[in-house]
């Protein structure tokens, strides 16, 4: 079932009322936060690492234009086309043409959240070709008819046994039982091993560009990605224009920050770089390779006071530690990218007028900042989204005339000090006996989770002002 | 279409650029330096290259001098299937080894459907993540490092670099003087996933099993740390 | 006269500290100031409670009104700006006026902010880093079985970590239980436990059950915005477990109902 931004307080309940799900999202968040800590306790230069790459981040950001043109100009030099997409729909027809120019039949595809965004694979389907996702998490939403709930592991909300279940739908097991783990990564290596042989054309993501040199660096630990890019006849690298860094060791100084952070993993297993067809006298690899370059509002963003968002590495940390991402999932988000990042990447690629409750999922808890390894104040993004959803009126009236209410009543203190003293004496007496109330009129949100505790008997202000007195009859 | 892409985006870029020239923007990447790296398990180089193969799953041999290594690889390869047949690259430092010292049979060319085990030469080995490093050439196909299910490969001690920048310095001078390759790998281990429930599993997509023989005047304390490790890691 | 002092004669070298007393304390629990201007006293400090104090504007900014805020927040600099030091028994009001004012006000306003900044401290962290406060006993039996909440604000904005748990033993002689994942938000996040109220009843729920799992007798934090929340929660499900600020555990001041309690 598709879920949408604008429902996600719906998505969310949905969620929540699946327990088994929600069981295993927090062991695994638990999890994730264990060996992140871990790998990076063991790693004392972290923290001046962080900010070594965050100025070369800011710095490549800052060139942009020089550095996506040098990028260009080594790609074509290497052998490769160099396209660009302004939106999702031609970036989807540019890899369309390429595969049809081919008369592609089946594609080969390694991880890439930016064709997730763009709804690649739907769009090749319905023109007829067979899209096969070969990162296995990726291939069981997709026999699954999901969509990733992580953009890191995409499969991270089902069980083994749910994925048990869906190979014995949907693959010829016969006898075969697939009861432990590596039984069902073995039945998926075999099917995509098959496929990987016949595909024409392997479409992967890319990690980062490599400006000075015109390669893309790609990081996986299935190796998936390069049976994609060194068996079909033809590449397609697809990726978003914001991914460029100015040398090779920039783009491996980003690696470590990424694997300690993403799967707690001092570094994943291959870490490889490409660029351009087959050379002379090689035997394998492709005849033709494309980068296909996405903008989607990225270069608004990089003119906007949201910039640092592109600084982003997708590692996910931040949904891994974002306690609102653990209680409900990627799904609820209604968006490719979810957590913390999504929330704040989603209204910027998309409209805040369609998605304006996700940067309201987050209690400004910080703890995404505190692991971002790219360093982007994330809560401080979310709140200012939160500003722009006030300006643009889509918050509930209620909570905009109520906020404006308690700050006008907060610049008058004595109006402030009188008011309260008497609510809060009510309060008290209603309440004192059994301590809180379970309702109370316009606290329906709080007090349908929890009662509202009773006020002592007066304000502070109140006490304080008549001990004062006292001290000074005296 | 893609052409008016291409102006619009860059348009809207160079709005948001800072529009530095040229060498301003080189120069201030210069004055931002190299990336710190992790601290080596131990300060021996061929220690800490070893002890990090390991903790990547992988198993290691050191030899010191190529009729060992063949013998090395023989002996691995009679282990595990009771046959001393691989696939190789056409890589000439490969094709000059003494393979029959040890009765090892190569053959030379790509793997295929049905070969379970290929070789390849690293141009170099990264202590700092226990990868070596391969390039794309019929000297050594890409299949050979992907598609196998065991994947061995040979790493000259006086190739290993300490850290991940030392090996792009490495590789920068290798592609200004024989060209760029259309493929750069970094290999750090048997294929493997975490994918399902988060439980690691080998051999994904690639190899189950990953065996690197280092060659060359190794101290002992390192080859006594390759020999103790338990040989049927991954 | 805005200020009073709470005693006449200071001797000269006496820190002069003015009160920020948050909202939440004003309104839901004076026991909470009055704990802590005993305790500031205590460690020798000339406690003064500015009297036209409301509230630091942490509702209206955290929902991204920085219109409203920014008056609020030019109210409380003007209020405390004259104090030689602010202390706040709350680390997200102190966080406010620390982190987010100097990034919410420009000019001459951001100034203003940054030197306020530089003297508020949250009520912990003046207690411990900087009053220097002498190990003693304040009343509580130390066989009181004690688990504290991290408030993330505090945690995250102010670096308060280990000076409750070092209070808690040096005033009262008790060792924090500690609950697992201590360090993970409760759920009340402002205005946010009322817009995604069942997102933060789970979170709500899990924390009570951490702490309920600890065995402890009393959950203490130092923002009373997430003991409001999780008290709430306890007595819904009428588990009994006393929630209290640390300034009241610190204090000796036990007579005092626990938050939701009644009396």
């Amino acid at each position: 079932m598709e879920q949408h931004s604008d429902t996600f307080l719906d998505n969310a309940s949905e969620a929540l009322k699946n327990t088994g799900q929600a069981e295993r999202r927090d062991k695994i968040a638990l999890f994730a936060s264990q060996i992140r800590t871990a790998a990076i306790d063991s790693f004392e230069g972290f923290d001046d690492l962080r900010h070594h790459v965050k100025k070369i981040r800011q710095h490549s950001l800052d060139n942009l234009d020089y550095y996506l043109s040098q990028f260009e100009k080594e790609a074509v030099h290497n052998g490769n086309q160099v396209h660009f997409a302004r939106d999702s729909e031609e970036f989807n027809s540019l890899v369309l043409d390429i595969c049809q120019q081919h008369d592609a039949r089946r594609i080969a595809k390694g991880k890439s959240i930016v064709t997730e965004e763009t709804g690649l694979n739907s769009f090749l389907q319905s023109a007829g070709l067979n899209v096969m996702e070969t990162d296995l998490g990726e291939y069981i939403i997709q026999q699954a008819g999901e969509t990733p709930s992580h953009i890191v592991s995409p499969a991270l909300h089902k069980s083994a046994n749910e994925i048990r279940e869906l190979f014995q739908q949907k693959h010829d097991l016969g006898h075969r039982e697939l009861q432990k783990t590596s039984d069902l990564v073995a039945e998926a290596r075999n099917v995509l091993r098959e496929h990987f042989l016949q595909a024409e054309v392997g479409v992967i993501g890319a990690n980062a560009l490599i400006a000075e040199n015109g390669y893309s660096m790609l990081v996986t630990n299935e190796g998936n990605g390069d049976l994609c890019a060194n068996l079909p006849k033809v590449l397609i690298i697809c990726t978003t224009i914001d991914r460029v860094l100015p040398r090779a060791e920039d783009a491996t100084a980003m690696s470590r920050l990424l694997a300690r952070s993403a799967t707690g993993q001092p570094h994943s297993c291959y870490t490889s770089f490409y660029s351009g067809p087959r050379r002379e006298g090689e035997i394998d690899g492709p005849l033709e390779t494309h980068f296909v370059l996405l903008d989607n509002e990225r270069s608004n963003i990089l003119s906007s006071d949201y910039r640092e968002i592109l600084e982003c590495i997708r590692c996910g940390a931040c949904l891994n530690h974002c306690p609102i991402y653990t209680s409900v999932g990627g799904h609820a988000y209604g968006s490719a990218y979810s957590g913390p990042i999504g929330s704040v990447l989603t209204p910027l690629l998309t409209s805040l007028e369609q998605s304006h409750l996700l940067p309201n999922a987050c209690t400004s808890c910080g703890r995404c900042a505190e692991v971002c390894p790219a360093n982007i104040p994330l809560p401080d993004l979310l709140r200012d989204l939160r500003h722009e959803e006030g300006i643009k009126k889509l918050s509930a009236p209620r909570w905009r005339y109520g906020l404006k209410l308690h700050s006008w009543l907060a610049r008058h203190p004595s109006i402030y000090q009188t008011l309260t003293a008497t609510s809060i004496r009510i309060l008290h007496r209603l309440g004192r006996k059994r301590g809180g109330f379970s309702r109370l009129p316009f606290t329906s949100g709080w007090t349908s989770q929890r009662d509202f505790p009773a006020p002592q008997e007066n304000t502070f202000m109140q006490l304080y002002k008549a001990k004062m007195k006292q001290n000074n009859e005296r | 279409m893609s052409g008016s892409a291409r102006s619009e985006i860059f348009s809207r870029l160079r709005e948001a650029s800072r529009g530095e020239t040229e060498e301003n923007i080189q120069r201030e990447r210069l004055s931002l330096g190299s990336a710190p790296s992790p601290m080596p398990p131990t300060p021996e180089n061929c220690q800490a290259f070893i002890l990090n193969v390991l903790n990547n799953q992988g198993s290691v041999d050191c030899v010191s001098n190529r009729s060992e290594a063949v013998k090395a690889i023989a002996h691995y390869l009679y282990t595990h299937f009771h046959n001393y047949r691989l696939v190789a690259g056409n890589d000439p430092r490969l094709a000059a080894m003494p393979w029959r010292d040890a009765g090892v049979l190569p053959r030379f060319g790509s793997l295929e459907a049905g070969e379970p085990v290929a070789l390849s030469f690293a141009r170099l080995g990264v202590v700092e993540t226990g990868a070596v490093v391969t390039w794309t050439s019929k000297a050594n196909p890409a299949a050979n490092n992907f598609l196998p299910e065991h994947h061995i490969v040979l790493v000259d001690k006086n190739d290993l670099v300490p850290t991940m920048e030392q090996a792009w310095e490495r590789i920068n001078h290798a592609l200004e003087t024989t060209g760029r390759p259309r493929g750069i790998n970094f290999i750090a281990g048997p294929s493997s996933t975490a994918d399902i429930e988060g439980e690691l599993v080998y051999g994904a997509h690639g190899p189950h099993r990953w065996h690197v023989v280092l060659l060359g005047d190794i101290p002992v304390d390192a080859q006594n740390i390759a020999r103790a490790a338990p040989k049927d890691q991954s | 006269m805005n200020e009073q002092h709470h005693d006449q004669s200071p001797p000269p070298q006496r820190m002069r500290v003015s009160l920020f007393v948050t909202c939440l304390a004003d309104l839901f629990r004076p026991s909470v100031a009055f704990a802590s201007i005993k305790l500031l006293e205590q460690a020798g400090c000339e406690v003064m409670v500015p009297l036209q104090q409301t509230c630091c504007g942490q509702p209206a900014y955290n929902s991204g009104d920085y219109e409203a805020t920014v008056p609020l927040a030019q109210q409380v600099i003007a209020l405390l700006e004259t104090a030689d030091y602010v202390v706040v028994p709350s680390g997200s009001c102190a966080g406010m006026i620390c982190h987010h004012y100097p990034k919410l006000l420009q000019g001459e306003w951001r100034d203003r902010a940054l030197k306020l900044a530089a003297k508020t401290f949250e009520l912990t962290v003046f207690l411990k880093d900087i009053a220097r406060i002498e190990p003693q006993r304040n009343n509580p039996p130390s066989t009181l079985s004690v688990t504290y909440h991290d408030s993330c604000a505090g945690l995250r904005e102010m670096s308060i970590k280990e000076q409750p748990r070092q209070l808690l033993r040096e005033l009262c002689g008790i060792e924090i239980n500690e609950l697992e994942q201590s360090e993970v938000c409760c759920g009340f996040g402002g205005t946010f436990c009322a817009k995604m109220p069942e997102i933060s009843g789970k979170m709500v729920n899990d924390k009570l059950d951490h702490a309920l799992a600890t065995g402890a007798k009393i959950l203490a934090g130092g923002d009373l915005g997430c003991l409001l929340n999780i008290a709430g929660r306890a007595q819904r499900l009428g588990q009994e477990i006393e929630v209290r600020h640390i300034a009241e555990l610190l204090s000796g001041d036990m007579d005092t109902s626990p938050i939701g309690e009644g009396r």
